[in-house]
């Protein structure tokens, strides 16, 4: 056995089995190849790779970064590890994998949502030796640096992008729905009123697509959830706080008004039939389905998502739609009554993360200096349509007319918010998910979802929980 | 026993040497099976975590307070009682003596036809089964079009109706299994029995409920058993069809065992669940002991 | 009293009306799979093709999946057989007070529910370093596979006579001697219900090798398929079908070779008398 992993038991019965399974399986140790350190010149790398067949643009540009590295040092070799899952079921594939140094790989991809999750688990290195030698990381703006840090003020990932949210709409429904080509929402009831408009005038369409429930895991909570909650009036008046977590007392807050508002939001688009149906928004697939299908197809006039949409639309990703920045529009996401500030993004994104059990973290962190550099970090924003996280490219005219919607969702950045992403964050996601699935249902009223989640929250965070006070 | 060429060996040295081929068998089962048991009885009363936990401790019974307290679990209690009562002890069982009886009077082409057809159903992949009644039981599936086609009214199962959906598939994929037990158990049956039973006059029903069935009392016992325990573990039918969803009305313990386990990374909560369902298992287990006693 | 034909063609009606219950899901994926455009409907193929068969039949989505399948059941059966038919000779053949609490210790293993120590085999797994290994699931595969089978196994023993047995042994034959070269002879069907019976559970089964192995390419059919399924964006039913099909056929042809040979299957239930 190497005892390589900072185990915080060592029961009898454990060693017990641990020597009786030593015995038996010789063949176990003696790692028939697939463990990280059974080689000490390939760096072997975990990535998400789409569900969707067609889209492979994580794979070809990982490739082409391969093909550089390998070029750059003789001798070297790169596994490219793709885990091909939905995002929830990824990142179990992923926590899984960095338990064991049988088969933690030497870099692996990290949603920001989960980081400090994974860190507090010990599963990640923190990076700050290496960064401290690594002169392109000045050139990475602050807020990207801090999605990637501890509670212990060390660094534990590097960020190849981030993003921002908001609505996008398909011009012809609009039209034929009597809508403006340049709409642009005030408040909620806005929102709510345009998809009844489509639903009225536009038969056979989605009039609106808010990400809701468990099987769209993430999507659901920030894509759906978060972008209503962050522009409630407790979350945007003066001096609020986040409206998720309270930093002072550095408990989680519990259902609050604001938190029922966003909720009673779901329950009306999937109470009056403005969303997708039921069964389809409750598939594990809807997110890949919106992009691939619905857009495309002109089928859904509104929705609310991602910065990153256009990724799959690009030549040579497999759903080639060149034309989707005539057919579609932006709009920024209003606040609950169009109170000030008046826009509502969210921000997240992924960092590429060292294992604490890797076998080779060096060369690793040398693959990510190659897939950083501005060059590759370039093509990588403007392939995936990221939000650059580094100054040099944001600056560059080449980036910034690379796509038409980078600028719209650029300016995002200014307004936008990040996630409480402490490590109970991913449970308390789950609960989130959970009250949204029940009034989508039908299941549960606005009033005993958020009572549940109550009940959910104490149970993930221990009972660091504070009744909600509005402020 | 016989006698050796080289005269009676110690008795405790023949034991020895007659145990000798239990071993593998036996090393195998303790080392893989009753250890993680015994792991599992452990971890069921700690924290563990999949993530955001640095240190795991012993937390006693409060995982299995946690559960009779979580509405999500009970619901996933009624759930696999629903999903075993409906698919094994109603449908396989009863289709499965039904098909078993019906071969016995038919005609040989039909007998080899359809016990080919269910039985390559019970032998498809676990996946592939799923895929294929998810694909039936889908709004646009198979399903649908011949309610269409019958002018009956068509809906979502998969949506409205999930936890029957699932059960008619565990039905489809487990029948064949119920029908092999019971037609070798007809089989044994000698013919004077029934022939008796028919110059007497008693009619088909009459003839299986007390003559029939009485006979293949130990059988029934026996496959009972069985596909309620098989049917308490199905996991990838499920799985593969709803993902316990909608709303969790298709989760059953398996499910939310893993749902807990690895998707809120509560390791210990998860453990806790699996072993209150090896507790059921293990209930059932010992009835089925009783009812086999003597044959042991 | 009705006459006996009459009776034969009820239950030949009865039969026909249940198995075309059961046929409709099969017939799906068999037309589905050679029709350039098939959908979710049981329906005439608009003509017939290969194509979707041609299209999964990569390396990476067909023959490595396959050949992982074959590796991890092929051994965890072959594991199976070998360990059930040794334990099951003293079991069927001595009388030793061992015999019933072992027995009864393994008719309790039987109806456990696998899927409840996934959890913590998993985590076992890790702490051994056996997780996202070849050997690690086989041994796991056999271990759960073996109760079974050694019941099984002990059933289709005790129908063998034991006077030939007893001729081997005063020609000083050793206990093993006479397993291999009386008693499992005389057991043939038997031994190949065992071995097809563990085969076909384990080439089904998702949940084991979804929980203990972890690599892409170490990955057997049965959890590929399950990706390949998870990708209903743009779902290629006509593809996915293919798979289906290819992934079926091993356990589907063995099952059908050796029923012919032992008249149908009824020998499995035989041995699962109580």
């Amino acid at each position: 056995m190497r005892p390589t992993a900072p185990s915080s038991r060592r029961s009898p019965l454990r060693l017990l089995l641990t020597a009786a399974l030593a015995v038996t399986a010789p063949g176990a140790l003696a790692a028939c190849g697939s463990g990280s350190g059974s080689d000490p010149d390939t760096v072997e790398v975990s990535y998400k790779q789409s569900t969707d067949n067609q889209v492979r643009v994580m794979d070809t540009f990982l490739a082409d970064v391969k093909k550089q590295f390998e070029k750059a040092n003789p001798g070297k070799k790169v596994k490219l590890v793709p885990i091909k899952a939905p995002d929830s079921e990824y990142y179990t594939k992923v926590q899984q994998m960095l338990r064991s140094p049988k088969t933690a790989p030497d870099l692996v991809y990290e949603d920001t949502f989960l980081i400090n999750s994974d860190i507090t688990s010990g599963y990640l290195k923190p990076l700050d030796d290496y960064l401290a030698d690594w002169k392109d990381w000045d050139q990475f703006i602050d807020t990207a640096k801090t999605a990637a840090k501890a509670e212990d003020g060390k660094t534990y990932g590097i960020p190849d992008g981030t993003d921002t949210r908001g609505l996008w709409f398909d011009k012809a429904i609009f039209e034929k729905a009597g809508l403006p080509s340049d709409w642009q929402p005030k408040s909620w009831a806005d929102l709510l009123t345009a998809a009844r408009t489509i639903k009225a005038k536009v038969p056979d369409v989605i009039p609106l697509n808010v990400y809701t429930g468990k099987p769209a895991g993430e999507a659901a909570t920030m894509q759906g959830f978060e972008m209503l909650l962050y522009g409630t009036e407790g979350a945007t008046a003066a001096g609020a706080t986040d409206p998720l977590y309270d930093e002072k007392s550095k408990k989680w807050k519990a259902g609050t008004q604001g938190f029922k508002d966003a909720l009673a939001f779901v329950e009306t688009v999937y109470k009056e039939k403005l969303g997708p149906e039921v069964s389809d928004a409750l598939d594990p697939n809807i997110s890949t389905r919106v992009r691939g299908e619905l857009l495309p197809e002109g089928k859904l006039g509104i929705n609310l998502d991602g910065s990153w949409l256009p990724q799959d639309w690009l030549p040579g990703s497999g759903h080639e739609w060149p034309e989707w920045s005539e057919k579609l529009g932006l709009a920024h996401m209003p606040t609950q009554n169009g109170q000030s500030p008046g826009k509502v993004s969210m921000s997240g994104g992924w960092t590429w993360a060292i294992p604490d059990k890797a076998g080779n973290p060096d060369l690793a962190f040398e693959f990510i200096e190659t897939m950083q550099s501005k060059a590759n970090a370039q093509k990588w924003y403007i392939a995936n349509s990221g939000i650059a996280v580094r100054k040099d490219v944001a600056a560059d005219p080449a980036y910034v007319e690379a796509q038409p919607g980078i600028k719209f969702f650029t300016d995002l950045v200014s307004s936008t918010h990040y996630r409480p992403a402490y490590p109970a964050y991913p449970k308390v996601s789950t609960a989130i998910q959970e009250a949204m699935e029940s009034v989508t249902t039908g299941d549960a009223s606005v009033a005993e979802a958020a009572k549940n989640y109550d009940e959910e929250l104490k149970a993930a965070t221990d009972d660091q929980v504070i009744e909600g006070t509005e402020e | 026993m016989k006698r050796q060429a080289s005269g009676p060996p110690h008795p405790a040295f023949r034991a020895f040497t007659r145990a000798l081929p239990l071993t593998p068998a036996s090393v195998l089962l303790l080392l893989f099976l009753a250890g993680p048991i015994a792991y599992c009885a452990y971890i069921a009363f700690t924290d563990l975590q999949l993530t955001g936990q640095a240190e795991d401790s012993f937390i006693g019974f409060d995982n299995f307070r946690t559960a009779f307290g979580d509405e999500a679990f009970l619901n996933a209690v009624w759930l696999t009682l629903v999903f075993t009562v409906v698919s094994a002890l109603l449908g396989q069982n009863t289709l499965g003596l039904a098909l078993a009886a019906l071969m016995q009077r038919a005609s040989k082409p039909v007998r080899t036809l359809v016990g080919g057809i269910v039985v390559t159903a019970w032998v498809l992949p676990e996946v592939v089964a799923g895929f294929l009644l998810y694909a039936f039981f889908r709004r646009e599936g198979t399903l649908n079009a011949v309610l269409d086609w019958l002018q009956l009214p068509t809906q979502n199962w998969l949506y409205t109706l999930p936890i029957l959906a699932v059960s008619f598939a565990n039905v489809w994929r487990g029948t064949a299994f119920s029908m092999l037990v019971y037609s070798a158990a007809l089989n044994e049956i000698p013919k004077e029995i029934t022939e008796a039973a028919e110059v007497d006059g008693a009619g088909g029903w009459r003839r299986m409920w007390h003559i029939t069935l009485p006979m293949i009392r130990r059988s029934i016992g026996t496959n009972l058993m069985l596909i309620t325990l098989q049917t308490l573990s199905v996991f990838g039918l499920i799985w593969v069809m709803t993902r316990g969803g909608p709303g969790g009305r298709s989760q059953t313990l398996p499910l939310f065992m893993y749902e807990e386990a690895f998707q809120k990374s509560m390791i210990g909560y998860g453990t806790a669940v699996a072993l209150l369902l090896l507790v059921v298992g293990s209930l059932f287990s010992v009835i089925y002991l009783r009812l086999l006693r003597t044959e042991v | 009293m009705t006459s006996p034909n009459t009776r034969r063609l009820a239950a030949d009606a009865g039969l026909l009306a249940i198995a075309a219950a059961f046929v409709l899901p099969l017939a799906w994926v068999i037309l589905s799979s050679v029709d350039p455009r098939a959908d979710l409907t049981v329906k005439v193929p608009d003509g017939v093709t290969l194509d979707n068969f041609d299209a999964v039949l990569t390396p990476e989505i067909t023959f490595t999946p396959m050949l992982n399948s074959l590796l991890l059941c092929g051994g965890g059966t072959v594991l199976t057989v070998i360990c059930a038919a040794l334990a099951a000779y003293p079991l069927s053949r001595f009388r030793s007070r061992l015999n019933r609490p072992f027995l009864l210790t393994i008719l309790f293993a039987t109806s456990l529910p696998i899927t409840a120590i996934m959890v913590p085999v998993y985590a076992l797994f890790v702490q051994v370093n056996l997780i996202d290994t070849m050997q690690g699931t086989i041994f796991f595969f056999a271990a759960s596979q073996l109760p079974f089978a050694i019941w099984l196994m002990k059933n289709f023993m005790d129908g063998v006579p034991k006077e030939l047995e007893e001729a081997a042994w005063t020609d000083g034959a050793s206990s093993l001697q006479s397993l291999v070269r009386v008693v499992l002879p005389l057991m043939g069907p038997g031994v190949a219900v065992v071995t097809v019976f563990s085969f076909v559970m384990m080439w089904g089964n998702f949940f084991v090798p979804f929980m203990l192995l972890l690599t892409p390419e170490q990955m057997p059919a049965a959890v590929s398929i399950n990706e390949f399924f998870g990708n209903r964006g743009t779902v290629i039913y006509g593809q996915l079908a293919a798979f289906s099909v290819i992934y079926s056929t091993p356990v589907v042809l063995l099952y059908v070779g050796v029923a012919r040979r032992l008249g149908g299957g009824f020998a499995l239930g035989g041995a699962v008398k109580g």
